[in-house]
């Protein structure tokens, strides 16, 4: 396939997954209001309708990227680890550390708070990872503890040191200014985690498909005993991608605490936005250029659902139906025969470097 | 530490073991059931939530025992589901499984808020049933050890009985009938399986479902014993607790149910605590059967890969 037929092929499918998207949604609004009609328009304009709900949904959309993002490196060497949400508290934590210590007030507290969260998110990502190699403890289900060891650990230390007294709510005080991001359209959302999310694109992509770390990952991931006979240790193959991960999702904890929106640690701050970047993956098929644009999409999707909760007769929470859905579909329906998978592996390099998902 | 030990050994620690149990148990026996036809079941999360909003929505129109049967079918439906997608239209058995809990998790609220008429949070409107207790009192005649047995047994939930009978049935039936060694030999390799004339799907879709119906009874006894009454991600990981102990039993139904009673018993131990350690604080009491279970995951792998 040739590079401008291989685009066009992967932009109609996510065109499909919208299509599908918007169906269901239509669907079940049909089923859950009173006023169906006026309640999908809402859906469909009301993101677009000030320049606040505009930053909303570019700010969410950089962050699904970001989870997206952290999804498909492990996705990619075919581990199903599942631990981002726990990464991203534990990156969140990390990096309000480093906000209320005093590097916090100095002109060093932006990139320290991400480095800490990288590195806080990367444990938490290494954990399982090491485990599955070692002791071959299933990925699955231990990321998922985690997730939950982290959202109780987080909690605890935000309750017991970081709680500020002034509001009801558990959150902590504000960052001093220096550990918040500076907002690049005033009073919107729109500010330096936009520009993460696309450097850690850039940066992904390219680990992926310009170096030989990114092609055994891939290799592994299609088919680990192969990679294995060819030399590859892939036991340090699946521990590193998880570990980067990892760090991606930590970096994601830090783009939510030091944010315009939050400038704060409080309770359950990612609002399972964490998991959602399953559908961005597997929607982008793992492939991390077309993550951003089907975080977009999605992230328009979402804003759209939030204000439709406000605005009209239906909760928010369909849209976890509709993600569900989607996620059914496009699973199901863009399966490549495992054998076709292979002769494309087998082939010359260029063609393996391509056979992605 | 005496305090401690002294809650654990008393009776009433015990009934709390089994009362907690009962619906991991549930859980564990369906993902064991779709662990040994080669489709692990992720959705036992999302699948117990179903069933349990479904068993209460129910419960508040029929008998209670209707409620029951109504979260068992809502289970087999989903395992159905599963069986679709990933059989017929060949996904990914994790990505489907991760499909039904983000459904779940979503449409268990949605479904809640039309229910209950705005409330996002609990069933507390609506008049929803309990399962009855089982009443063996009579246990307390025994000379002795009469009281102790009366306290551990009497007061449970029917499902509780069913699930220890379920234990027992599952067994035998693969290790007992014919029916069972296909069901083994399937998730154990598919092509041997299929050269001796099965149908690896058709028991696939079998086990998916069972296995649905065993986490929808799950929830179930959740909602409808443990709580009376449904909240939002009431599960709160117990399905995902569930996936663990089938691993950790090493896909036998008697290891199952002896990883699910350890949960069960540190699920008993975190509510138990507060009364006693007040110095602890509450969130690191809560991550105790999430610490267990990944370390019981690593340790019982480790000596799988020594042996």
């Amino acid at each position: 396939m040739t590079q401008g037929r291989l685009i066009l092929s992967e932009t109609g499918r996510i065109v499909m997954a919208a299509i599908f998207a918007l169906v269901v949604t239509l669907i079940i609004i049909f089923f859950a209001s009173k006023t169906p009609w006026a309640t999908f328009e809402t859906f469909i304009t009301s993101p677009l309708s000030s320049k606040r709900t505009i930053g909303i949904w570019i700010d969410d959309s950089a962050k699904l990227a970001l989870a997206g993002l952290a999804f498909s490196l492990v996705f990619q060497a075919r581990q199903f680890a599942l631990g981002v949400q726990g990464q991203v508290y534990i990156g969140g934590l990390f990096a309000t550390l480093v906000a209320f210590s005093p590097v916090g007030t100095t002109w060093i507290a932006l990139p320290a708070g991400i480095l800490a969260a990288m590195i806080g998110g990367a444990i938490m990502g290494f954990i399982p990872g090491y485990a599955k190699s070692k002791l071959g403890a299933n990925e699955i289900v231990s990321s998922l503890m985690l997730n939950y060891i982290a959202y109780d650990v987080c909690n605890y230390i935000l309750r017991v040191y970081l709680a500020s007294l002034e509001s009801g709510l558990t959150t902590s005080a504000s960052f001093p200014p220096q550990s918040i991001y500076p907002a690049f359209i005033p009073r919107t959302r729109v500010d330096l985690g936009l520009v993460i999310a696309l450097v850690t694109t850039l940066v992904v992509w390219f680990l992926l498909y310009r170096t030989a770390w990114g092609l055994k990952l891939r290799l592994t991931g299609h088919n680990a005993r192969f990679a294995a006979y060819s030399g590859i240790r892939s036991s340090f193959i699946m521990v590193s991608a998880m570990t980067a991960a990892g760090a991606i999702g930590g970096l994601l904890g830090a783009v939510f605490v030091q944010g315009t929106a939050y400038g704060k640690l409080s309770i359950g701050f990612e609002a399972g936005m964490a998991f959602e970047g399953i559908l961005i993956t597997i929607v982008a098929r793992n492939r991390p250029l077309a993550i951003p644009f089907v975080a977009l999409g999605y992230g328009y999707l979402r804003q759209g659902a939030a204000l439709m909760n406000y605005r009209a007769d239906v909760p928010a929470e369909v849209i976890g139906i509709v993600q569900g859905i989607v996620i059914l579909l496009v699973a199901s329906s863009f399966t490549v025969p495992g054998k076709a998978m292979l002769a494309r592996l087998m082939g010359n390099r260029t063609a393996a470097s391509r056979a992605t998902s | 530490m005496n305090e401690i030990l002294a809650t654990i050994l008393s009776a009433t620690f015990v009934a709390a073991v089994i009362r907690t149990t009962t619906p991991i148990l549930f859980a564990s026996l369906g993902g064991l059931l779709s662990d040994l036809v080669g489709s692990l079941n992720v959705a036992l999360e999302g699948i117990m939530l179903i069933g349990a909003l479904t068993a209460v929505i129910v419960s508040a129109h029929a008998p209670w025992y209707i409620g029951v049967l109504a979260g068992l079918a809502a289970g087999g439906f989903l395992g159905g589901v599963m069986a679709l997608f990933h059989l017929r239209f060949k996904a990914d058995i994790i990505l489907v499984g991760f499909a039904i809990n983000i459904i779940a998790a979503g449409g268990t609220v949605t479904v809640l808020n039309y229910a209950t008429g705005g409330d996002k949070g609990t069933s507390i409107n609506i008049p929803s049933k309990a399962i009855p207790e089982l009443d063996l009192s009579f246990l307390g005649n025994i000379p002795a050890v009469g009281p102790f047995l009366s306290e551990v047994f009497s007061g449970h939930s029917y499902l509780t009985w069913l699930a220890a009978f379920m234990v027992y049935a599952i067994w035998y039936f693969l290790y007992r009938t014919p029916e069972g060694l296909r069901f083994r030999a399937v998730g154990e390799y598919p092509p041997a399986a299929e050269a001796a004339g099965i149908a690896p799907n058709r028991l696939r879709t079998y086990g998916l479902i069972a296995s649905g119906c065993l986490a929808g009874l799950g929830g179930a006894q959740l909602a409808m014993f443990s709580f009376v009454g449904f909240t939002r991600d009431m599960t709160a990981g117990r399905g995902f607790i569930a996936l663990g102990a089938v691993l950790l039993g090493r896909r036998h139904p008697i290891g199952t149910m002896v990883a699910a009673v350890l949960f069960g018993f540190f699920e008993a131990l975190s509510i138990a605590l507060p009364g006693i350690l007040q110095w602890m604080p509450g969130e690191l009491i809560h991550t105790i059967p999430f610490v267990v279970t990944v370390i019981a995951l690593m340790l019982s792998s480790r000596r799988r890969l020594i042996a």
